[in-house]
């Protein structure tokens, strides 16, 4: 409790930024979901940052975690960094019309952004760098995003509170 | 004179964000643009990334790697009873193949005396440990404790003890990147041992298999038939072991590797003389 005293919730969200980074890039032999799990919460965790605590420093955070990915995971700039730097362009011109949405409307944004981005990264993948399409592992976070989504967005708000 | 000053401030700071902004995305693309170049900047970035920020990332994820390697040695301690009978098996077994094996040497070093042949030796560069993996999410790559320094260059062949294990792709001062053989995007000339039937295999995507792309005049191997490196496109030296023929259909086939992807500690990197 003392410690997150001097933490305020976008600290915590970067906190989680990192973690979630770092897990997602060090394959589990043992446990390959562990992988796609963190992998998703990062995703969740960049969105939740972009809609909720959107600042500009996030285009620099957008920047260095995409070079990473794509060079962690493919070899090659591309696909993440266009992603995330897209995502972030898209927000600012978006934002007036997502302030006057419900809640409930914003979950379910927060949700298809989630579904759509996992998705356009596995595309740009295709497309920059040849890497063949597996909609098995697609499928797979899909599902671990159905998991994990209500349990995330439920910390989130804690943690903002 | 205390609103104006706010006013310029304002001005200043946006600005500095907004060049901040088109400075990034501007960069991006010239990166994505220039990412397969082997410019000074793209090798630098790469360079950092495998020597600075995966040891960061793996210092993070050591609680989650300290959990995984529990479970491994429990299931390892739990089956070992079982695993001994095994190897006993195996070593009784593994005797009579050595003394068969010692006497194919000696009759084909004689043999080869008689032809006049020269050997295709392999040419061992470094034994590198494995500093880390990432062929969970998209690509199938493995990090090495060993760089250009210690001679390692692009496109070498990576062995270990039961055949190939993939292809050097990117080196740095001290680790290179290394893609495995199920990767689908590495492709090797292979060919039967029995038929000598040349063919190309990618990986199958799951980590497994590999998969026929392509079958020389369409002529398929027979179950169970080996396959080693044909050594045509000159990136892997010939007669590396890869894997058994698992199942054959009408225009593809399928191969188990010989080399469990999943018990990867420690790999030569070989060039052939």
């Amino acid at each position: 409790m003392e410690f997150s005293k001097f933490l305020n919730s976008s600290s915590k969200l970067n906190i989680i930024l990192i973690i979630s980074f770092s897990i997602s890039v060090n394959s589990f032999i043992l446990f390959p979901n562990v992988n796609n799990a963190f992998y998703i919460l990062f995703h969740l965790t960049l969105i939740y940052l972009i809609f909720y605590h959107y600042h500009y420093y996030l285009y620099v955070l957008a920047f260095i975690y995409g070079i990473l990915f794509d060079l962690l995971l493919l070899n090659n700039i591309g696909a993440h960094l266009i992603t995330f730097l897209s995502l972030l362009t898209l927000f600012i011109f978006l934002r007036r019309y997502l302030i006057r949405l419900s809640s409930y409307q914003i979950i379910f944004i927060y949700f298809i952004t989630l579904v759509i981005l996992l998705l356009i990264e596995q595309l740009l993948a295709i497309l920059i760098h040849n890497y063949k399409f597996n909609f098995s592992s697609f499928f797979n976070f899909f599902l671990i995003s159905l998991i994990i989504f209500i349990p995330t967005v439920f910390l989130f708000t804690k943690l903002d509170k | 004179m205390a609103p104006k000053f706010q006013i310029k401030v304002f001005q200043i700071s946006s600005l500095v964000k907004n060049f901040i902004i088109i400075s990034i995305v501007t960069l991006s693309f010239l990166l994505v643009f220039f990412s397969k170049s082997d410019l000074y900047l793209i090798n630098g970035i790469k360079n950092i990334s495998s020597s600075v920020i995966i040891p960061i990332t793996r210092a993070i994820s050591a609680p989650v790697n300290a959990f995984s390697n529990f479970v491994d040695e429990y299931n390892n301690f739990r089956s070992l009873k079982f695993e001994n009978k095994i190897l006993q098996e195996e070593i009784i077994r593994l005797k009579k193949w050595q003394t068969l094996a010692i006497q194919n040497s000696r009759e084909n070093k004689v043999l080869k005396k008689l032809l006049n042949a020269t050997d295709n030796n392999l040419t061992l560069v470094k034994t590198a440990s494995l500093i880390n993996r990432n062929d969970t999410l998209y690509t199938k790559l493995i990090n090495l404790n060993a760089g250009y320094d210690d001679k390692i260059m692009k496109n070498m062949s990576v062995i270990n003890e039961r055949g190939l294990v993939g292809k050097v792709i990117d080196t740095t001062a001290n680790n290179s990147r290394v893609i495995l053989l199920t990767d689908p995007n590495l492709s090797i000339s292979v060919k039967s041992i029995s038929d000598g039937i040349f063919s190309l295999l990618t990986g199958k995507g799951d980590g497994k298999y590999l998969v026929s792309s392509f079958v020389k005049e369409n002529k398929m191997p027979r179950l169970g038939d080996i396959v080693v490196t044909s050594g045509t496109t000159q990136i892997f030296p010939v007669d590396l072991l890869v894997g058994k023929v698992a199942k054959v259909e009408k225009n593809r086939f399928f191969v188990l590797p010989f080399v469990d992807f999943k018990n990867i500690d420690y790999v030569q990197i070989v060039t052939s003389e």
